[in-house]
């Protein structure tokens, strides 16, 4: 999946989330600070993520599943994000199968933006 | 948004935030998907609530004027599937409070809510303060 950032979609991800914290917003303020400008926020960066794992698992995702993540490096506007995921396990546990799944978010740089795993439930032998 | 009654400084692991309340309304669910390039398919996005959960945690406490907030690591876990129009309920503690040379690192967790008191997601936040 590619996505890109503009700073467009980062001030509507703000009005949306509530989250109106400067270093997202105000280009003069960010420029001041050690990141140089604005960044789109992380969980702008994991809603990507999520929007993978949604077409590959629909709703067992939706309502079953597990994450875990980390924002190795910010990601700003004008940047194409490409979101990549893997299978790298199923496991079974009580007649329930599920999902070992691994993430990562780079950068047109291919630098890592974002990286992390997750657990979705598959199936039940008794359903 | 809740109301910003206490400062960084007075933060303490076991410390609990007064529930913040969010109405999912289509508008906001319209704003969220737009903004992360989605079409989405009737129901809330999970992380849109994550979204709310983050944003009254963050909105909860004051930083010095200029303070950056760096989101470092997530955590999350989905229980159920919300329709549009729901009204949420976060619930959000301190976990750690954590500082490291010129860096404080606060660690908190919430738990999400419906209307029935059933449990919608939990997770658990990482955000970083540059000193």
């Amino acid at each position: 999946m590619v996505k890109h950032i503009t700073q467009e979609k980062i001030n509507l991800y703000a009005e949306a989330s509530g989250d109106f914290n400067p270093i997202h917003l105000d280009e003069s303020f960010a420029a001041t600070t050690p990141l140089g400008g604005t960044i789109a926020h992380g969980m702008l960066n994991l809603a990507y993520v999520s929007e993978m794992m949604t077409s590959a698992f629909g709703r067992s995702w939706l309502s079953e599943g597990k994450l875990r993540a980390k924002f190795k490096e910010p990601a700003r506007p004008g940047d194409t994000l490409t979101i990549n995921g893997k299978i790298n396990c199923v496991e079974q546990k009580d007649d329930v199968s599920y999902a070992n799944c691994s993430f990562e978010c780079l950068n047109q740089k291919g630098e890592m933006i974002v990286t992390g795993e997750t657990i979705i439930k598959l199936s039940s032998d008794k359903e | 948004m809740p109301v910003k009654t206490i400062s960084y400084e007075e933060l303490i692991p076991g410390y609990e935030f007064p529930p913040a309340t969010y109405e999912l309304s289509a508008s906001l669910v319209s704003k969220y998907l737009r903004a992360v390039d989605s079409a989405g398919d009737g129901f809330v996005p999970p992380l849109a609530i994550t979204a709310c959960a983050i944003a009254a945690m963050t909105g909860s406490f004051s930083l010095p004027s200029g303070t950056i907030v760096i989101h470092a690591s997530q955590e999350l876990e989905f229980f159920k599937l919300l329709p549009i129009g729901t009204t949420i309920e976060c619930h959000i503690g301190v976990a750690q409070k954590i500082t490291r040379g010129k860096m404080s690192m606060l660690i908190l967790e919430f738990e999400v809510l419906d209307k029935g008191k059933e449990k919608v997601q939990s997770g658990r936040a990482t955000i970083a303060l540059p000193t």
